[in-house]
């Protein structure tokens, strides 16, 4: 005997399952000017009490793994600034003496990633810290690694982050000694190589070793200059014999980023790489 | 239903909620532990409707794309399209039994995470390859354990009628006609009989 299907969804069913997906459609047509305020809407009124409770949780996790590293750090922390008055001094003096002006600030502000378990989570994603900590639209994301993402849209106390990997992302870049200049965009989903970067619009006369660290070249404003971006690992292609476009395999995995920094302060002119340099500490 | 086992459904519902932001499991860096709010849902549509199952869906599909924006809509359409299908599919299809509910949840986690890769455009390829047929397993298997681990703690109270092996089979009203769920139900107990022995049913 077959089965009737219909016996199980009756007409008002029926109906309100496709007026959801009518709804559902209409969601995804939504411009960004409409649906930001929606999504920020839900962020900070339905979600902000499960939100805030992801937040304590990822600080109690990182609490629990880190103790020891904190602890070690902590120690290092007390014994350095054993020294740091006498040292903030004749810092101050021999920059006089030099005739520059003051340290470039780079100011930051620490946040954990509320991820989330959805496949597109890489894309974008949100961080616990928002508009009252002082996060700004386009800010630059970072982990110690390297750029994380940048900030797309900023709540009272939560931020969506485009990450690296988002099909939108782009980034002026240059090799690590200035000689190349280019756009790093994510490569793209096809073949083995996805979840890679690649730096495009290198002119064909100049070469990029494999191995070569990319980083931000600062140009356009939005991003400092110094931040690393990835290493490159070979030729992608090229294009009419004028430019060559690399593969970049990225600092950091946005998908593994448990907690960012996102900076902010006085645009930064300055270059940042020596903040990012192997066994330096955090920015 | 009693009134007092309506209320220690919400409460375990409301638990799963919060389980879904207090808990975070990550494997090779990706988080694939349970995805309690889909459980959640799951276990409300097994038990309703198919038009409130399709419409908690939808709401908790928006709820998701608040947090995820890359898809925004695409959370709602998914979760819309598993909780729709999950409410009709119970009633025609799955007997009453705690492995047949965890292929449920394993299925409608998967189909969750299909819909949402190809309905948000940004996956393709190798990555949506990587993401349909390693991490989303993954994180169904894992969904799916925990669904059954709640079942088996707390079955009688979310009012799912498990018929175990050789138990006494409890069907709700709302399960579907009872000669279906019925026969699906003794299907279920004599393939489960058959696996555990290794004899022929009789």
């Amino acid at each position: 005997m077959a089965l009737r299907a219909d016996r199980y969804a009756s007409r008002a069913d029926t109906l309100v399952f496709i007026g959801c997906v009518l709804l559902s459609l209409a969601a995804m047509g939504l411009p960004d000017r409409l649906r930001d305020p929606f999504a920020r809407t839900l962020r900070q009124t339905v979600l902000a009490p499960l939100l805030a409770l992801q937040q304590q949780t990822e600080r109690i996790s990182a609490a629990l793994e880190r103790y020891d590293e904190v602890v070690a750090q902590r120690d290092s922390a007390a014994l350095a600034a054993t020294f740091l008055a006498e040292l903030r001094s004749e810092n101050l003096r021999l920059r006089g003496l030099l005739g520059l002006g003051p340290r470039l600030g780079s100011g930051y502000i620490p946040a954990e990633v509320l991820h989330q378990t959805e496949p597109t989570n890489a894309l974008t994603f949100l961080v616990s810290a928002g508009r009252k900590q002082g996060v700004k639209p386009l800010s630059a994301v970072v982990s110690p690694e390297g750029l994380v993402g940048i900030v797309s849209t900023v709540d009272a106390q939560t931020s969506v982050v485009v990450s690296w990997a988002h099909p939108e992302f782009r980034a002026s870049a240059m090799a690590a000694d200035g000689s190349v200049y280019g756009i790093v965009a994510p490569h793209g989903s096809e073949g083995p190589r996805s979840w890679l970067l690649e730096l495009q619009g290198v002119a064909y006369s100049q070469l990029v070793p494999d191995g070569a660290t990319i980083l931000t070249s600062g140009l356009g404003g939005v991003l400092p200059r110094g931040i690393p971006l990835g290493t490159v690992v070979g030729v992608a292609g090229e294009a009419g014999g004028w430019e060559r476009t690399y593969l970049v395999r990225p600092a950091v995995h946005p998908a593994g980023v448990t907690h960012v920094m996102i900076l902010t302060g006085p645009p930064l002119r300055g270059d940042l790489r020596s903040l990012f340099e192997a066994g330096s500490p955090t920015p | 239903m009693r009134r007092s086992d309506r209320y220690r459904f919400y409460i375990i519902l409301g638990v799963l909620v919060v389980l879904q932001f207090a808990v975070t499991i990550r494997m090779w860096g990706r988080p694939v532990g349970p995805d309690f709010l889909l459980l959640a849902l799951l276990m409300y549509s097994i038990r309703a409707q198919p038009g409130r199952g399709a419409a908690a869906g939808f709401l908790m599909g928006l709820l998701r794309d608040a947090l995820t924006p890359a898809s925004f809509g695409a959370g709602a359409l998914s979760h819309t399209i598993v909780g729709y299908l999950s409410a009709w599919g119970k009633a025609v299809f799955f007997a009453e039994n705690v492995w047949v509910n965890g292929y449920l949840f394993f299925a409608g986690t998967w189909l969750r995470n299909l819909v949402v890769a190809l309905a948000s455009g940004k996956l393709k390829g190798t990555m949506l390859g990587w993401e349909l047929l390693v991490w989303s397993p993954l994180q169904s298997g894992t969904t799916a354990v925990a669904g059954m681990l709640v079942l088996w703690l707390f079955g009688r109270h979310l009012a799912i009628p498990i018929c175990s092996t050789g138990g006494s089979a409890w069907r709700a009203p709302w399960c579907g006609p009872s000669w279906a769920s019925s026969w699906w139900c003794s299907f279920a107990r004599r393939s489960w009989s058959t696996a555990s022995t290794g004899s022929s049913p009789r």
